[in-house]
């Protein structure tokens, strides 16, 4: 394995460092705004290297695509789906499936 | 003051004004804005930069057309004040440079009372703009144009497949086409204290059935986190509606804006990954841009849940 610290350990020196110390200096609206888009990114990174997710390939992913433009849909796909955009979600943005609850 | 710009004595010339002062206002990746006093004027000068133009998006001279046709109808707009033709190998506009609040989060967080009515009024007006008027106003299959927009980008989404796929089951009988604004939502309003005071962002106008414009502001991500009030985080659905059959004679119900906020959501979702192209074949690289590739993942939920519901 490579030395630490870890790409998530790295990932979160930098968004330390960007909430911490660049973030308090900014007065300008605009690169605040950016600052807090960059944190988010590498926050999406870090869970994303921290889960154990099963991602379908993407072959797969292009299969079902083409399956359901052609009208090939059957009806545990809804439920199917739902719970693969929930996978994606608890990576990009956790707090928003609690809107659904 | 010195001018920011080579092309300043250009569009001093093409004013007919001496250039006071002149800055580049932040944002903006396929077009500059530019805040410019000229003549005792406050302006503000829109400019095209190098950045592919989106398939449907109008051109300046275009858009320009469409502000002055807003004017006439009587929508509270922007003044439009010259069409520039080309500043600097550019194509430009100037309107008048106005004030006021158009974030979002900051706009429902503390609504001003009656926007909801303001905003179905200047709606009305909108969709009253004769067809006539604005001849280079595209129409066209709202469903075919996500497919092929999708397609464009190239990844392979199952979830906005199926909410396609669904609105092709569920097509409702159409509405004859009328002038759309193509962005109605705030975060493109300009609202003070005293309420709705512009509509901005004029871009996207094409011919489309009337809904596709009254059921945008009501998607979820344009609520910017003020979820429990359905139009636009700002205000109830019904009242809105109200207004607008009562300036247009359409009666439009709030479940039959249920497809049109799925066809929303498609819209959103494609719109997240065009965006993100930009960033991932290097045309605009952004921070910004890049996120957007996730955020797409919201409009999927949401439209397998309102799928769910409806």
């Amino acid at each position: 394995m490579p030395d630490r610290p870890t790409a998530p350990e790295l990932i979160e020196a930098v968004f330390e460092f960007l909430s911490g110390e660049l973030l308090p200096t900014l007065d300008d609206h605009r690169m605040k705004f950016r600052t807090l888009v960059a944190m988010n990114a590498l926050a999406i990174a870090r869970r994303e290297l921290e889960a154990d997710t099963e991602w379908p390939s993407e072959e797969e992913l292009c299969e079902l695509a083409r399956r359901i433009r052609a009208g090939d849909v059957d009806e545990d796909l809804h439920a199917r789906l739902k719970e693969h955009v929930a996978a994606k979600l608890r990576i990009s943005n956790p707090a928003y499936l609690e809107k659904y609850r | 003051m010195v001018a920011a710009a080579p092309w300043a004595d250009e569009l001093a010339a093409k004013l007919g004004q001496r250039i006071d002062s002149m800055h580049l206002l932040p944002g903006g990746a396929s077009k500059e804005a530019w805040a410019v006093e000229a003549g005792g004027e406050r302006l503000l000068v829109r400019r095209a930069l190098g950045g592919v133009i989106h398939e449907g998006t109008l051109s300046l001279e275009n858009e320009f057309r469409v502000l002055e046709a807003a004017v006439e109808a009587g929508v509270k707009v922007p003044r439009p004040v010259a069409y520039l033709g080309e500043l600097g190998g550019r194509e430009a506009f100037a309107m008048e440079l106005v004030e006021g609040e158009t974030i979002g989060r900051r706009i429902v967080r503390d609504p001003p009372a009656g926007l909801e009515i303001q905003l179905a009024e200047e709606l009305a007006k909108i969709h009253a703009i004769p067809l006539e008027r604005l001849p280079f106003l595209r129409s066209g299959d709202v469903i075919e144009r996500f497919e092929d927009e999708l397609d464009s980008v190239g990844e392979p989404r199952p979830a906005i497949e199926y909410g396609l796929w669904w609105l092709r089951e569920h097509r409702p009988e159409p509405l004859a086409d009328v002038v759309s604004h193509g962005d109605f939502r705030i975060g493109n309003v300009v609202v003070s204290k005293r309420g709705l005071e512009h509509i901005l962002d004029w871009e996207f106008a094409h011919l489309s059935d009337p809904r596709e414009d009254v059921a945008w502001p009501l998607v979820r991500a344009w609520r910017f986190g003020a979820d429990e009030r359905r139009l636009g985080g700002v205000g109830e659905v019904g009242p809105y509606l109200e207004r607008y059959e009562e300036r247009t004679g359409r009666t439009l119900s709030e479940t039959e804006l249920d497809w049109w906020e799925v066809f929303g959501n498609v819209k959103w979702a494609v719109g997240c990954l065009t965006q993100c192209r930009r960033h991932l074949t290097g045309l605009d690289r952004s921070v910004e841009y890049a996120v957007l590739g996730r955020m797409a993942a919201e409009m999927e939920y949401e439209l397998l849940d309102l799928i769910q519901n409806a």
